[in-house]
């Protein structure tokens, strides 16, 4: 069942690096932390698949949203002289690591309970 | 946990990702191989090596223009050199008589009434030569170093041959040079006009501002004579350099 979403990120891949369009190197920065936002965005949509509590507009307003907003927000601090870069990065850095502490969680309590389950069985 | 509410939503935006990182990837290539991204002593480093280099074609370049401008003056002396030896075949050619000549001068014109033996043309040639004529001519015959002036007799006639051609009347004389120096060396007190007039002969001159004097008729062969070049001797003074030949 996970076959479709990775097919979608080698796709993506490959696009990406098939296109030759090339971002300026001012906006490289944005560029990053817009990745890292999205980033975020996806694991924490994983751990919804995980939790059961998946909802595809809360994903995908909150994917695009949050990489704009992350951009757009470094962009202001860099035109207002606050390093907001700094911010979002350690936002969406500590968003990403708890999202992947508990899909983490989440898949290892998934595991012993099949394991669980499967020792019950079998008895 | 069905797929169909999240598979597509997933796998679009996991295709965004993979856009968006392969993109960033390479922009970050790019942006760490800038330079202003450059550690200090890699740019140091850098910089060194340039100038080094810098330096190296600055040396060469020096050195290729000094080839250029050796090359250039050695060109300019050939050139020279050409121009030179090209005047010095003009000025041969001039004394062989091998080329046609123009420029002003002196016209003498002998009739056929007139008492002149061959003597007297070797007289006014010679005098002419004297006065500074660069070039002369007897009736179109060029008067160089083996020109020979002389007469034929037949039984009824004597007359004046230039290289043992017989000059027709009017004998028309021509020389290249000053004309007015020309004219005093044949009319000076005591000169050849004087020494003829006492035989009661008076050649015609006129002074011309351009004529033309022809070529001498045939060219002369050098069968026996060659340079002569004295031998080398052998102790040489030991101040001289070896090189010189």
């Amino acid at each position: 069942m996970w076959i479709l979403p990775v097919m979608g990120l080698i796709i993506g891949v490959l696009i990406g690096s098939a296109l030759t369009f090339q971002v300026p190197v001012a906006y490289v920065k944005y560029m990053s932390i817009a990745v890292l936002a999205s980033l975020d965005s996806v694991l924490g949509g994983i751990r919804a698949i995980m939790e059961d509590l998946f909802d595809s507009t809360v994903l995908l307003t909150g994917f695009f949203a949050n990489a704009l907003l992350a951009a757009l927000l470094a962009y202001l601090g860099d035109r207002l002289g606050v390093d907001l870069y700094y911010a979002a990065v350690f936002a969406f850095g500590v968003r990403l690591f708890q999202n992947l502490a508990s899909i983490r969680h989440k898949l290892l309590l998934n595991y012993r309970h099949k394991k669980q389950r499967n020792r019950g069985e079998q008895q | 946990m069905t797929r169909q509410r999240w598979a597509v939503p997933m796998t679009v935006v996991f295709m965004l990702i993979g856009i968006l990182l392969s993109l960033q990837f390479q922009a970050q290539n790019r942006f760490a191989s800038d330079l202003t991204m450059q550690r200090t002593e890699n740019l140091i480093a850098m910089v060194r090596d340039l100038s080094e280099k810098r330096q190296k074609l600055a040396m060469e370049l020096i050195d290729l223009n000094n080839k250029l401008r050796t090359q250039t003056e050695s060109d300019r002396d050939e050139k020279k050199l050409f121009d030179s030896l090209k005047e010095e075949l003009t000025k041969m050619r001039i004394v062989n008589g091998t080329i046609e000549l123009k420029g002003p001068g002196l016209q003498i014109l002998i009739d056929r009434h007139l008492p002149v033996l061959y003597i007297d043309i070797i007289h006014i040639v010679n005098e002419l030569w004297a006065a500074g004529a660069e070039a002369i001519s007897v009736n179109d015959c060029r008067i160089t170093g083996s020109t020979a002036i002389f007469y034929t007799e037949d039984s009824h006639s004597m007359s004046i041959t230039v290289d043992n051609v017989k000059l027709e009347y009017p004998i028309i004389i021509r020389a290249i040079g000053e004309p007015n120096n020309l004219e005093k060396g044949l009319t000076i007190p005591g000169g050849i006009m004087d020494n003829l007039a006492l035989f009661n002969a008076y050649p015609v001159i006129t002074k011309v501002d351009e004529q033309k004097i022809p070529a001498v008729r045939g060219r002369q062969q050098f069968y026996f004579a060659s340079e002569y070049k004295p031998p080398e001797k052998p102790a040489a003074s030991p101040a001289q350099p070896a090189t010189k030949p």
